[in-house]
This record gives structure tokens, C-alpha cells and sequence, in this order.
């Protein structure tokens, strides 16, 4: 019997898929943007992440949701919820990690867990897109610029704004108010990365800081947001191109521990 | 006798002339646009026009709002809770609670026979409560701003938002446009989220008639409906009452005014 697991991170903003082979290597990953139908959604997902594997469906074992979505993943066999998967996969990708934190689309996590990669404790914001990747997609939109060009621009900064606005929408008038006194741009995008880095550090301070700390969720991949962090923190955080899938990695762990019922 | 006052708010500049502090002669409005000062010039000019005077025969100017320290030349400057209050039970006497919803900011006051503000209960640090809320829905619902109220009137069910974030709201709206939810019931559900918010800061204060509605919402005829079903009380609602942080203050300079006097007296005497 074939044991690739395929885990489907369904968030609120992009969907993740990875597909892990029998000694836990990614044979294939995907990631798409997620419109108003989640659940075809969720199916192209597993789709590219099995043509980028270059499987066939039928070679999937076992199949696991995460993710804001979780419950629109019709096809799997089994739902976890995002805190697990991120618990999971930093712990599969950095053993050592003893934090998580998890900046999504719309959501922010601190996740403290144990040397198992099980969660001890945790905090979160969804309940309000301040310090989200929401939040900086609005800013950036403000500024001219996409979402993904603000992360190395902020790094160019000689001088940071100082942002005082929690409030998204706020901070937006805030960001405009600075360009019209002729703030320069990048000064306004550090200012934002500082902000969003002071907000976090008291989600992790909530549940404990302790290293090594692990950056996951899409806003892992700005440059911006983890230099703020580790300036603020003054330590290294642990971040990699594949941080971002490590929710959909911890799903297809936990999916395959089903499988095998833990003994690995 | 006359005083002139100016709600520098963060939305519009409102501005009103008031004569021995019982007959308003002039009302004018004008968005702030990021230039406070600028648009305060304008309303004044405006007044000035509309009661057929010179701007020197304003004889005290009390300003109130966010940018109240921004105007040179105003003779008294006092909070918005104070203003807004008094202009509410200018408008109507029997106020005992008021609801101040504006662009950036909502707030609720009780206040004693007097006038006096008892205690009050602001949220301006989360967009979802004010007035920036309905502006955005407006922009994105490509819904005119003085067509949300009415059009909201026809609404039979109304979409409640389980979003209290106004970012997170948006993706919510319009999930429920794409579902095809009928506008009328989206935009009243947007009210009620903001008259739900208000409420809680109403409750925070103290529930009690009257209950008089001021601010830059007060013209929002969806608005007034939504706080009126939330409540399940009347509520005082007067065009005027749009104006109400102006009149209050033009109020209190006319106050203040008297006092000086009685005060020169005094040592005269």
C-alpha cells in the first residue's frame, strides 16, 4: 500500500497543498488564491500539488483539511485544526522550535509547543485584520504598491514613520495623511512593518517567548516583517521559502500519524 | 448678541451662527478633505453670508471636534462630548442619552436637567462603529452615500454581518452580493452593525428617554431606522441635530460670553 499523504491548508486568503512521499519528502506543493467557491478551491489545490508531484490521485492514501476552510475540504478523510498543522510542521521543518507564529491573510497566531510539536498554549487575533497580512495588503494599496513589493522596499527606509493607528482602515487614512506631507513611501512601509512587529510581540509575550522561534503563514515571506520581527525581538527567527506551507505540511503529518496510528 | 461655532470634525466642518443664544441664524457644512483649516475658512465665509454678515460682527467663535486647536482665531475651544451634548438638548430639552455617530468616532453621553455630561463612552480607536464604515460599504456596494438609507428602507430581511472588524466586513458583503442577498437587505445589515455598536456604548452609559441622535450619521434615514429597531424606543432626530457639536458650542461662547460680561460688571461695580 502506497503511504503519500496530501495535506490542504485552506485559508482565508490562498490555499496551500503539499503532498509528502513515504519518508516524508515533498514530492509536490501548490499554492493558489482562493476566490468565493472554497471548495473547488480546495480541489485545485490538491490538483496542482499532485501535477507538481507528478502522481496520480489514486497514489493519495489519506487526505487532511486545515485552515480557516477546513470544513469545505469535502474530499479528505480527516480535519485538524491550523494550530496543530503549524504546531506540526515547524516542528517537522525546525525541531528545535519551541514558538510559532503564524501571520496569515486574516489572522495571527502565537503558538507555544512542546519538543513533539504538540501545542501547549496558544493566542490569536481573528478578530480584526490589524496586523494581518489583510492589513498590509490595504496599506500597500494605499502606498500604489502590491503586496509583495512593500517587504524589501521597507528594508530601503532611512527614517520610520511612526503609525499610532491600530485600526486598519485608520491606519490607511494614516498612511495617505503621511504621503500627502511627503513622507517618503518607504519611511511610511517601515513604519507599518514596525507596528505590525510591535502588535505581535505582545500576542507571543502572551503565551511565553522562548527559542527558537518559528515564523509561518504567508506574511513569512516578507523580508520586511522578518527583519521588524527579529529587530524587535532581538533574535533570529527561524523562516524558509517553505514556511508558508507548513500549516498544509503539519496536516499531511498528522494525517500520515492517522495512518500509521503514531508509530513512526 | 452673536456666536459663531465650529465642529472641526473628521469628516466635514460644521459650522453654525447663533443669536443671543437662542435663534440659529445660519448652518453650513464642508468636507474636511485633509486641510481642516482651509475648509473652516470656507464655512465661515458661508455663515457669514447666509446671515448676511462680516466675519468681525461674530462676536465670540468656540470651536470643538478633532481639530479644535487648529483655528487661530477662536476664542474657546471646548471637548466634543460637552458640545455635542449641549447641542442636543438645545434641540431637544428632554434629552437625557445621546448617540453622537460621526466619521471616525462614536460616542454616548447621558446628561442631567442641566446639561451636564454624567459619564460617556467613545470608540475611535476601531473603524467598524463609525461613520468611515458606511463610506467604504458605500464605495465598494458602488452605492452613492445619500442613496444607502433609503435604498435600506425596502429591506425585509435584513443580512446581519457576523464581522465586527470593518476590513473583515468587507470580504463578508460581498461573499453575500455574489451569493445574490438583495442590496436593501446587505445595507441595512450595515446599519444594524453600526446601530448594534452604538448600543453597547449606550448601554455602557445608561438606557433612558429621551434619546436624541446627533452627528454626521444623523441624516442617514437607514441609520436613524436601525438605532430606533435596535433601542425599541423612539428616538429625537432633527436635520438640525447633523449640526448639533456646532450649536452646542456656539451655545456655550454665547455662556461664556454672558459670564465675561457679568464678570466686568462685577468689578466695576
Amino acid at each position: 500500500m502506497s503511504v503519500v499523504v496530501a495535506g490542504v491548508d485552506l485559508g482565508s486568503t490562498t490555499a496551500k497543498c503539499v503532498v509528502l512521499g513515504e519518508d516524508s519528502q515533498i514530492l509536490g506543493k501548490s499554492l493558489s488564491v482562493v476566490g468565493v467557491d472554497i471548495v473547488k478551491d480546495a480541489e485545485r489545490a490538491l490538483e496542482a500539488a499532485l501535477v507538481d508531484a507528478h502522481i496520480p490521485r489514486s497514489d493519495v492514501a489519506f487526505i487532511t483539511g486545515t485552515g480557516y476552510g477546513r470544513y469545505k475540504v469535502y474530499f479528505g478523510q480527516l480535519v485538524v485544526t491550523e494550530i496543530s498543522c503549524h504546531a506540526r510542521g515547524a516542528n517537522f521543518l525546525y525541531p528545535g522550535t519551541r514558538l510559532v507564529v503564524d501571520i496569515g491573510g486574516q489572522d495571527t497566531k502565537a503558538i507555544r509547543i512542546n519538543e513533539k510539536g504538540e501545542v501547549v498554549d496558544f493566542a490569536m487575533n481573528d478578530k480584526c485584520a490589524a496586523g494581518t497580512g489583510r492589513f498590509l495588503e490595504v496599506c500597500a494599496n494605499a502606498l500604489g504598491y502590491d503586496v509583495g513589493e512593500i517587504g524589501p522596499l521597507s528594508l530601503q527606509a532611512r527614517r520610520a514613520v511612526k503609525v499610532t493607528s491600530t485600526c486598519t482602515v485608520f491606519a490607511e487614512s494614516e498612511v495617505t495623511s503621511y504621503l500627502s506631507r511627503g513622507k517618503d513611501p518607504k519611511d511610511i512601509l517601515a513604519g507599518l512593518h514596525a507596528s505590525i512587529a510591535n502588535r505581535t510581540l505582545s500576542l507571543m509575550q502572551r503565551v511565553g517567548v522562548e527559542p527558537e522561534i518559528t515564523f509561518t503563514g504567508g506574511v513569512s515571506q516578507n523580508q520586511g516583517m522578518v527583519s521588524a520581527l527579529q529587530r524587535r525581538l532581538g533574535a533570529p527567527i527561524n523562516v524558509n521559502s517553505l514556511s508558508q506551507y507548513l500549516g498544509a505540511l503539519g496536516a499531511a503529518l498528522h494525517g500520515r500519524e492517522r495512518i500509521t496510528g503514531g508509530a513512526e | 448678541m452673536i456666536t459663531g461655532g465650529l465642529d472641526l470634525g473628521a469628516g466635514a466642518i460644521k459650522g453654525v451662527l447663533l443669536e443671543d443664544g437662542r435663534r440659529i441664524l445660519a448652518t453650513a457644512s464642508v468636507p474636511s478633505r485633509g486641510i481642516p483649516i482651509q475648509a473652516a475658512r470656507q464655512v465661515l465665509d458661508e455663515l457669514g453670508e447666509t446671515a448676511n454678515i462680516a466675519p468681525g460682527d461674530i462676536d465670540y467663535l468656540c470651536t470643538t471636534g478633532f481639530g479644535r486647536y487648529t483655528i487661530p482665531e477662536r476664542n474657546l475651544q471646548v471637548s466634543d462630548f460637552t458640545s455635542s451634548a449641549r447641542g442636543a438638548i438645545f434641540l431637544f430639552p428632554g434629552t437625557r442619552l445621546v448617540v453622537d455617530i460621526g466619521t471616525q468616532a462614536s460616542r454616548t453621553m447621558s446628561v442631567s436637567e442641566t446639561g451636564r455630561v454624567l459619564k460617556f463612552k467613545m470608540n475611535e480607536k476601531c473603524a467598524a462603529g463609525a461613520g468611515r464604515f458606511v463610506e467604504r460599504c458605500s464605495k465598494y456596494l458602488q452605492v452613492p452615500l445619500e442613496e444607502m438609507g433609503p435604498k435600506a428602507l425596502a429591506s425585509g430581511h435584513p443580512k446581519l454581518i457576523s464581522s465586527v472588524c470593518a476590513v473583515l466586513a468587507e470580504t463578508e458583503i460581498i461573499n453575500n452580493v455574489s451569493e445574490g442577498v438583495p442590496l436593501p437587505d446587505i445595507l441595512m445589515g450595515v446599519f444594524l452593525s453600526l446601530s448594534q455598536r452604538a448600543y453597547s456604548l449606550m448601554r455602557y452609559v445608561g438606557i433612558q428617554p429621551e434619546i436624541t441622535l446627533v452627528g454626521g450619521l444623523v441624516r442617514n434615514v437607514g441609520m436613524v431606522k436601525a438605532i430606533h429597531d435596535t433601542v425599541g424606543m423612539d428616538v429625537n432626530v432633527a436635520p438640525d441635530a447633523y449640526y448639533a457639536a456646532a450649536l452646542g458650542s456656539a451655545f456655550l461662547g454665547h455662556s461664556r460670553l454672558l459670564k465675561l460680561g457679568q464678570a466686568a460688571q462685577g468689578t466695576r461695580g
